[in-house]
């Protein structure tokens, strides 16, 4: 839409609490953290120039490489496991099957639950002696693969990642909402055309959340995925043999040891890693432009 | 669409679609649930059982002092309420910033727009960790140190970003013919706002909401940072109150943590049919 | 709707004003604020929060202490370390060796505490216990409580296992945990999780067995670390199954539980041992506990040595009014006062540098150690304390690697130093 003359002071008026926010609560902040990864500095002493010498010693770092890798599968993981997974919940439970109501409320719970629960339960599953995954394992008499799944270095970020990825409820929850504003006739047309309920998926339901909630909630769970901490941390604090870290777990451990520098870089490394990623997540999804056929007719039908 | 729908019976492939269909549905409420099952049960057992015996056993007898020790030593009423007062206003305030923002990145051309959405969306990247040092400084310069009002506008800008982007993303899909016809109409800007964009884009505002109050509920570590007195700790410190470092009261932290749930999810549930409502009687998508 | 949002913005509006109107301290009244970690479920809780109520009662209208909880330990050494890197020190503070006490104590930002010490007050605490933390002769982060890590056995095992005594060497203790193994029990706890805090307990004592009194003063050269390595990873073949991914609470549990033979952690858990939580059939398990001594090395240049830390250091900001300055000295006098430490010390069970005629009502097994920390000829630190905290946060990584054989001793040695230099 063209801007009227008279739209400028409330246009400005409309973006100046935003601006403001972002301004103070990140722009300053963030010149902070990239002045700072440019020092040595432990917070307490003298901060001293250090040129490019922190980047440097972060590209040496074995368990900063890893750190990175670990966050973009994480982020593929979330983004194009976990969400198709949410997507397909959401277009079952969207149809009102039996007791809807009480799923869509369910799957949402592990939202609420406070994380430190939620890593204590699964380091628990994952037990080498007790655990509940062992003893499942046992019962159906595959006992020899039985192991400290948190302990061993092949399965322990395999581990961390897949408890987490079935945990859909959230972008379940806003792809359902998106699926409820579909026009029901489309569904009617498809129907009478004798379209089952799986064709109406594929046909009508994802085209039309995919420029929207669908393209939200893949890029919100890449962005999760990225700057994956708490989890981490509690569950196996990046541990065996730094296998499982992550960036901003790699930061904090700097940030621990007083070395502000190098916490900052990485802290800025991640940032630049994100923005990657955000633009080839918008890539990806505007590149398809064709709308299927139903959908097509139907529109020409509405309009 | 409706409630009520005729079913033919189903066969062959249909059957198999079904069945299917519903195994996800069960495993997906099995696996959420089971988490909150196993945290009430753990916070009934006494630390002994818990720590030496196996996490997957009943407790002997059910410890309801644990309860009472999260209710009376942490005094957790106290920091629940202080958890809900922070997060409704930083969410109201949250939601109201960020949708005149999206307004006006979504619908109106400006210079600089797409430079100040790129600055959006990055924030969402920041991880906040590394802002202790400044968000400290800008909080104690502001005067707002061991404030509610601090914890507010803290936790209102740190989602600022996200709930832009959340909530700009959902006017995009509206389209302009829609504002268009008001304008003819002589709707100015303001109008346009209220009676139209924000109806439509109610979907979108409460994704943002739901997901800033939980940012809210969760945070933890800036709770910690910018409060020092007990009277605003919020609830995620109580839920901590039972840690220290070398032995932690796990069966009293999971009463803590039991308590904290309950308001959280009886909101949810009690809110989600005022969500869904405003929802479905809003934007038609086509 | 428009209502809805003139609300909210006048309410935020009214809030940002509300919020600069911050209410002053009442006339006079100076306060010391205290964020503090001994709050909570720490042992030393309740008896520091009757002295600080006795205290504030004392000097009514004049200084009031006001104590800020902090039971989260990272949490608290986050906050601490941004009040401190700000110019926002708290007035009164708990270190540990996680920070970098020499730079604190250098940067100037804490009170000096020598002339104080020199008028008389020094005489309280234990002598030397300045020595190591002070810079160019002055103490300004000051000492305070100290833990002794000495292993302690369930003699039921080792009877089981046929042991009637606890082994003097390592290549005796070897053997005893082939026995004890033998036995269907586990030898002792390790773990690699979390901050790798028994395997660093372990690893210290071994340290000190095979390195001696001197063998931190050329860092992690000394030979003694790569050999300390070779025995810890012989260890993991002695502990619970899935120890690598193990936390405080796995060997706690294994402990309590009493299928662990021996349990290696500081002063403050043996309250733990007198829990009737914790009791078996009415058995306390402090009644089947002994306290040993670090084994000796064979080849090995330690000679009994005890491995210690400073547990807690007072640190007190820097202050520009000389009453305040007085009003946190007075504080920090009246908690170091020996009959009160003595009273401290027997309600938690955990040690002070301050020297004080222990309680005759001091629980048995606390009298034990103290005698075993008492015969010691010399003391050396853990190695976290020894080191700067990077060592610490990559000891984890670097035991795991060691145990599932990513790196040799010699690499999870580099490995640490590596952590090191780039800090």
């Amino acid at each position: 839409m063209k801007l009227i003359r008279s739209d400028r002071k409330a246009l400005f008026a409309f973006m100046a609490p935003a601006i403001l926010v972002m301004i103070l609560f990140f722009v300053i902040p963030v010149i902070y953290v990239i002045v700072v990864s440019f020092l040595k500095w432990n917070g307490i002493s003298a901060p001293a120039f250090n040129n490019l010498k922190n980047y440097a010693l972060l590209m040496k770092d074995k368990s900063f490489s890893r750190s990175v890798i670990n966050n973009i599968i994480w982020a593929l993981v979330a983004g194009f496991i976990q969400v198709p997974l949410a997507m397909v919940m959401a277009i079952i439970l969207s149809r009102k099957p039996k007791g809807w109501k009480f799923f869509r409320t369910v799957y949402f719970f592990p939202q609420v639950i406070s994380g430190i629960a939620l890593a204590t339960l699964w380091r628990a599953i994952y037990n080498a002696e007790h655990g509940m995954l062992n003893g499942l394992l046992r019962a159906v008499g595959l006992g020899a693969a039985a192991k400290d799944w948190l302990g061993t270095i092949q399965t322990a970020f395999p581990a961390v990642l897949i408890y987490w990825v079935f945990y859909i409820g959230y972008y379940m929850v806003i792809m359902m909402a998106d699926i409820t504003t579909i026009d029901t006739s489309y569904y009617e047309a498809a129907t009478i055309d004798g379209a089952t309920d799986f064709q109406q998926a594929i046909y009508i339901t994802i085209p039309l959340i995919k420029k929207t909630s669908l393209l939200t909630c893949v890029t919100l769970a890449s962005v999760m995925g990225l700057r994956q901490f708490e989890q981490v941390y509690m569950l196996t604090n990046g541990q065996p043999a730094n296998t499982t870290s992550t960036i901003v777990l790699y930061m904090y451990k700097k940030m621990q040891n007083a070395n502000y520098g190098i916490a900052s870089a990485s802290a800025v490394i991640l940032i630049l890693v994100g923005v990657i990623f955000i633009i080839c997540i918008r890539k990806l999804f505007e590149g398809r432009g064709d709308r299927p056929p139903v959908v097509k007719s139907v529109r020409r039908a509405v309009k | 669409m409706s409630e009520t729908r005729l079913r033919p019976a189903l066969k062959g492939k249909e059957l198999v679609l079904a069945i299917i269909r519903w195994i996800l549905i069960i495993f997906f409420a099995v696996y959420t649930l089971f988490p909150l099952i196993w945290l009430i049960i753990s916070s009934l057992k006494t630390n002994f059982e818990f720590l030496a015996q196996s996490p997957f056993s009943l407790p002997a007898k059910p410890q309801w002092v644990n309860y009472f020790n999260a209710l009376a030593v942490a005094g957790l009423g106290r920091m629940l309420l202080n958890s809900v007062f922070v997060g409704l206003l930083a969410t109201l305030l949250n939601v109201v910033i960020a949708s005149m923002s999206a307004y006006c990145i979504s619908r109106f051309r400006f210079r600089g727009r797409e430079r100040i959405f790129t600055l959006f969306t990055a924030g969402i990247l920041v991880p906040l960790n590394a802002l202790m040092v400044p968000y400290f400084v800008i909080i104690n310069k502001l005067g707002l140190y061991n404030t509610y009002g601090g914890m507010i506008l803290l936790y209102c800008a740190i989602g600022i970003p996200m709930s832009t982007f959340l909530i700009r993303g959902l006017m995009d899909s509206i389209p302009m013919e829609v504002e268009e016809a008001a304008y003819i109409d002589g709707c100015g800007f303001f109008g346009r706002f209220f009676h139209i964009l924000l109806p439509l884009s109610r979907t979108g505002i409460v994704t943002a909401a739901t997901f800033e109050f939980l940012t809210c509920w969760n945070e933890f570590v800036f709770a910690n940072l910018i409060v020092s007195s007990e009277k605003l700790r919020t609830i995620q410190v109580g839920i901590r109150y039972f840690t220290n470092q070398f032995s932690t009261d796990y069966v009293s932290m999971y009463a803590a943590i039991v308590i904290s749930i309950v308001p959280s999810i009886l909101g949810y549930i009690l809110f989600q049919e005022q969500i869904i409502a405003g929802m479905t009687s809003g934007a038609v998508k086509g | 709707m428009k209502k809805l949002f003139a609300l909210v913005l006048a309410l935020a509006l009214c809030f940002s004003l509300a919020a600069l109107a911050v209410p002053a301290s009442a006339d006079g009244e100076i306060v010391i604020n205290f964020p503090s970690i001994w709050v909570g479920t720490d042992s030393k809780a309740p008896y520091l929060a009757e002295m600080i109520e006795a205290f504030n009662a004392e000097n009514a209208g004049s200084i009031k202490v006001v104590v800020e909880d902090q039971t989260d330990y990272q949490a608290y050494r986050d906050k601490i370390r941004t009040t401190i890197t700000t110019g926002s020190a708290p007035d009164l503070c708990i270190l540990d060796t996680t920070f970098d006490i020499k730079a604190f104590a250098e940067s100037g930002k804490f009170m000096d505490l020598t002339p104080y010490l020199d008028e008389g007050w020094g005489a309280n605490f234990t002598d030397g216990a300045f020595d190591a933390w002070s810079v160019d002769g002055k103490v300004s982060i000051l000492p305070f409580e100290a833990a002794v890590f000495t292993p302690i056995y369930n003699t039921e095992i080792l009877k089981a296992a046929g042991w009637d005594h606890f082994p003097a060497t390592y290549t005796e203790f070897f053997q005893m945990a082939d026995d004890i193994k033998a036995a269907g029990f586990n030898v002792m706890g390790q773990m690699a999780g979390e901050n790798g805090w028994s395997s660093m307990l372990w690893y210290s004592l071994l340290v000190e067995a095979i390195g001696g009194k001197d063998v931190y003063a050329d860092g992690l050269s000394n030979p003694a670390f790569v050999e300390a390595a070779k025995v810890l990873k012989e260890m993991y073949n002695y502990t619970f199954d899935g120890a690598i991914s193990a936390g405080a609470g796995d060997v706690n549990g294994h402990w309590l539980n009493r299928d662990t033979a021996i349990y290696l952690n500081g002063p403050w858990w043996i309250a733990n041992l007198y829990k009737e939580e914790n009791a078996v059939d009415g058995v306390l398990l402090a009644d089947v506990c002994e306290v040993a001594t670090n084994p000796s090395y064979e080849g090995g240049k330690g000679e009994g040595g005890l491995v210690t830390t400073v547990q807690g250091f007072l640190a007190a900001a820097k202050q520009d009014d000389p009453a305040k300055e007085a009003a946190v000295i007075k504080f920090l006098k009246y908690i170091s006062e020996p009959e009160r430490v003595s009273q401290w010390a027997l309600s938690s069970g955990a040690m002070f540098f301050v020297k004080y005629t222990p309680s005759p009502e001091t629980r048995l097994i606390s009298q034990k150690v103290t005698e075993v920390a008492n015969k010691a000829p010399y003391t050396i630190l853990h190695v976290n304390g020894a080191f700067p905290t990077a060592f610490s946060t990559e000891f984890p990584a670097a035991v795991s690697a060691l145990v599932l054989g990513e790196v040799d001793e010699q690499g999870f040695v580099d490995q640490l130093q590596l952590a090191i230099d780039m800090a």
